[in-house]
């Protein structure tokens, strides 16, 4: 996968990081590179674009409210573990 | 580190005849938590600091079982698991990564081996074809209409493609996607090598990937034709 065109930076490698410049996995210098190569690399930059955005689209479906009463329940739960853990004798180690 | 404080406590029987501690500070300098806590002062403890996480965990666990009763069911012992253990925990250090570390050994040890799902769809066999797929697409030039399109799917839509991913794949983009864990932290709360985690998000998000593309195609959203690629194999 190349553009063809000449780059200090080759695309293969560009598109093996892709996923760790996306995550800020890779260090300052690495970032400065990646960044380089994509800002004169157009087939590189629409890769990034369209994994950038499956990222976004994972991160913005996935917001949930627990129901209503999931809290009393958990709350309730705890107070049956609290019971147990006050009339049995129980160590720390 | 002395246990008799709680001890005593402990066998002063139901939870009306413990007495607070004299002091209200539970963590030292260090930010160490005293072994002088009580339960009750754990219980309040741990429902001011790990409670909060409640959505997030329901939301997490949503995704690991793919059914809301289940993941009530799994967020709640996961719960119930942190507060019974919330003693070895320590102030300072990462209380999110800690209880989805729970949340997902809970899941692993129960409802994994429950469910034996029918379609533990996108296994690794499948993958070769998959990449080479995706790799194809970058020829095409279409890669900006492209992203535009897939920001039109439904979250429906990216909620079903999830659901097609094997557990673990599935487990880490979500942990690197929605929570924001580093790489290192994934590996801490999935137990494994951070190559391994690499690894799956790696392969999990080109499936997941191949899945919305084509779901984006069904919608009309990509213009099938320039796309000719997803026809075959599909």
């Amino acid at each position: 996968m190349s553009c063809g065109d000449p780059h200090e930076v080759d695309c293969s490698e560009v598109l093996e990081t892709v996923y760790l410049y996306l995550d800020g996995e890779i260090d300052h210098a690495e970032l400065g590179r990646i960044r380089g190569h994509l800002d004169e690399c157009s087939p590189c930059l629409r890769e990034y674009g369209i994994e950038r955005e499956v990222k976004q689209l994972v991160a913005r479906s996935c917001c949930e409210t627990a129901p209503e009463g999931l809290r009393h329940a958990v709350i309730a739960r705890i107070r049956v573990v609290r019971a147990e853990m006050t009339s049995v004798e129980f160590r720390v180690d | 580190m002395t246990s008799l404080h709680q001890t005593l406590r402990a066998r002063g029987g139901d939870g009306a005849t413990i007495a607070p501690l004299p002091f209200g500070v539970m963590t030292d300098d260090s930010g160490l938590v005293t072994e002088d806590e009580s339960v009750e002062q754990r219980a309040a403890r741990f429902e001011r600091d790990a409670l909060p996480y409640l959505d997030q965990l329901y939301g997490a666990a949503l995704r690991m079982t793919r059914n809301p009763s289940d993941a009530e069911d799994l967020v709640q012992e996961t719960f119930a698991k942190a507060f019974a253990a919330f003693h070895q925990y320590r102030d300072g250090t990462n209380l999110k990564a800690w209880l989805y570390r729970i949340l997902t050994n809970t899941f692993i040890n129960t409802y994994r081996k429950k469910q034996r799902e029918p379609q533990q769809a996108m296994s690794e066999d499948v993958e070769d074809w998959q990449l080479a797929r995706a790799a194809e697409h970058t020829s095409t030039g279409l890669r900006s209409a492209e992203a535009e399109a897939l920001d039109r799917l439904p979250d429906s839509d990216i909620k079903d493609a999830l659901n097609e991913l094997s557990d673990d794949f599935r487990l880490a983009v979500y942990l690197a996607d929605v929570e924001g864990f580093a790489y290192k932290e994934i590996a801490d709360i999935m137990e494994t090598p951070i190559g391994t985690v690499m690894s799956r998000l790696h392969r999990g998000r080109k499936q997941l990937r191949t899945l919305l593309e084509d779901y984006a195609i069904d919608r009309g959203l990509i213009p099938a034709a320039a796309t000719t690629d997803h026809e075959e194999g599909a």
